[in-house]
């Protein structure tokens, strides 16, 4: 792979064995950029070795688990997290954290990456899904929030980097006020007000790698995928 | 490039959000009313039904009666499990009206497994919907393996939090249902049998039907609307994106890997299977082969390897008119 800087197409494969991977596919393929991108849909170890990047999309984290242990693209994978970008959205950002919190009977595999610790549907089961407009920083007009689609959510219950980690920057935090009222899974016995509380925090970046426990493929808005090719794609292939 | 979606827009009357092949841009309604600090959050908005049926893509779901059985599914790699007191085979075998399971019942399987639970309610039974729903259950089966309650009217499903999906035999019956409120649609087939040939009737009726819409003049699609007895607003929708609204999955008489990816080849979204895991052989082994056959529908060489040495399927039923339990497929108006 030659060091340009000015590469004119970029790869990015989406891990398409369960969930919203063709979602992100339109939003990729609507993108205006200088680069040309290509998608692949990664199904197998072959597919992963053309990517320059990936996207985890939302599903099931334990379906993804699975059918990528069976389709031996767990070992990949892990690799693959170690050198170049990832996005993880939801089920994705589970597989993307160091460490997850309410996992199924027996634990579950993920492919780390990321210095956070989450906790699966955090806030609770269906009915507790929601939407809300979230502030973001470093999005292309900021000024206007984005719009935040929590299907079964994960919640950060911390960041725990250590001193040799890529330093993690809060990417978009939601208001307290605007969680939903019940949160009897994560919190039974109190409301989150701090502002301060890792419960808020709904996207972070660190290093190379992003993760966003909401759905911004859900959304028209392309403002993520684009901050995502731009912030952590891009220096990668520098 | 997309336009970006403004907050503060009312819902859209079309429910849009499912995933789809033709890279049509996809929208969750923003449904953002003004609160303090001139915003606030939504919950249960048609985004966030439609939205997880999206998650549930290129996943199986599959009907399990106990704690014991959940758990074997998702362990085998379920996307969602549907709880019920009978797997439709022994519905047909024991005969009798079948209910909504015991609330206790589905608590346990609630608590046995982290993926999605969904449980059946009898069509137009809208107080069994509100106690599944009081229960904290992720999504409702409005389903005719059950014994209708009401037959003429279905639930008013925009009316609940929780997410609904429906059986269909047609476009019209899909349009039907996700008029009133289905956030996700699965064909009928003919549950309890083991035999794909009604589901594979239903989605290819589907899709036909998609296909001559999607071609159609405005004029034209009047005219199919008062024919296929669908609202006109989202016969157009559909004929726009070429696919229905919503999330669209193969349900009644999958039992083999072969079944699922014939379901997903002929263009559904994921597939649920009810008796043709726990009546055969080896179920924990089946269900996992089920589910790398729908990821890997495409590939004739992981679909071979999948299909190795799984054991005895269920005993298949042929479909006549003297079929054990009747057509369920014929219930739903």
């Amino acid at each position: 792979m030659q060091p340009s800087t000015h590469r004119e197409e970029i790869t990015i494969g989406i891990l398409a064995l369960q969930g919203a991977f063709v979602e992100h596919q339109a939003m990729l393929q609507k993108l205006s950029l200088k680069q040309r991108i290509h998608i692949v849909q990664v199904r197998t170890p072959e597919d992963l070795t053309k990517c320059d990047s990936l996207i985890i999309p939302g599903g099931e984290s334990t379906t993804i688990a699975l059918l990528a242990r069976l389709a031996g693209l767990l070992g990949p994978l892990r690799d693959f997290v170690k050198v170049k970008p990832v996005w993880g959205t939801c089920a994705g950002a589970i597989l993307l954290a160091q460490a997850a919190e309410g996992t199924k009977k027996g634990g579950q595999e993920l492919l780390g990456g990321m210095s956070v610790t989450v906790m699966r549907n955090g806030f609770g089961s269906q009915v507790e899904s929601f939407e809300a407009p979230l502030e973001v920083e470093g999005l292309r007009d900021s000024d206007r929030p984005f719009h935040g689609v929590f299907i079964r959510a994960p919640v950060v219950l911390s960041l725990d980097p250590s001193p040799s980690d890529p330093a993690i920057e809060i990417v978009s935090r939601i208001s307290t006020a605007l969680l939903p009222y019940n949160q009897t899974t994560l919190l039974p016995d109190e409301d989150v007000r701090d502002p301060r509380d890792p419960s808020t925090i709904v996207a972070v970046r660190q290093g190379r790698h992003l993760l966003t426990t909401f759905h911004p493929e859900l959304t028209k808005d392309d403002r993520f995928h684009e901050y995502f090719i731009q912030r952590c794609v891009l220096p990668s292939l520098s | 490039m997309s336009t970006p979606v403004s907050s503060g827009r009312s819902a859209s009357p079309v429910p849009q959000g499912a995933g789809n092949h033709t890279g049509t841009p996809l929208l969750a309604p923003t449904r953002s009313s003004t609160g303090k600090d001139g915003a606030s959050s939504n919950l249960g908005t048609f985004g966030v039904k439609s939205g997880l049926a999206q998650m549930l893509k290129g996943g199986v779901i599959m009907d399990v009666v106990n704690a014991e059985q959940a758990r074997i599914a998702e362990e085998a790699g379920a996307c969602a499990v549907m709880a019920l007191e009978r797997v439709p085979a022994d519905i047909r075998a024991t005969g009798g009206v079948a209910r909504m399971s015991d609330p206790k019942m589905i608590k346990e399987i609630v608590d046995a497994v982290t993926i999605p639970v969904m449980a059946k309610v009898r069509i137009g039974h809208f107080v069994e919907a509100q106690i599944i729903q009081a229960i904290g259950i992720d999504y409702i089966d409005e389903s005719e393996v059950l014994t209708p309650a009401d037959e003429e009217h279905h639930i008013n499903k925009h009316a609940f939090k929780v997410p609904f999906v429906c059986g269909a035999r047609n476009l019209g019956e899909a349009l039907r249902r996700i008029s009133e409120g289905a956030a996700f649609i699965r064909t009928k087939g003919e549950a309890g049998t083991g035999n794909v040939v009604e589901a594979v009737r239903h989605q290819r009726a589907v899709q036909s039907e998609i296909r001559k819409a999607s071609v159609m003049s405005e004029e034209e699609l009047y005219a199919y609307a008062k024919d296929l007895q669908a609202p006109f607003h989202l016969l157009k929708e559909t004929a726009r994106i070429k696919r229905l609204p919503v999330v669209n999955f193969a349900a009644g008489g999958v039992a083999t890997p072969a079944d699922a990816a014939l379901m997903m080849q002929l263009g559904c979204d994921g597939v649920f299977v009810g008796s043709g895991i726990f009546h055969s052989g080896d179920p924990a082994k089946r269900a996992r082969a089920i589910v790398q056959a729908v990821t890997h529908y495409n590939n004739p060489k992981i679909l071979a390897e999948v299909s190795e040495d799984l054991g005895e399927a269920m005993v298949g039923l042929t479909i006549t008119d003297d079929l054990k339990g009747g057509r369920l497929a014929s219930r739903g108006w």
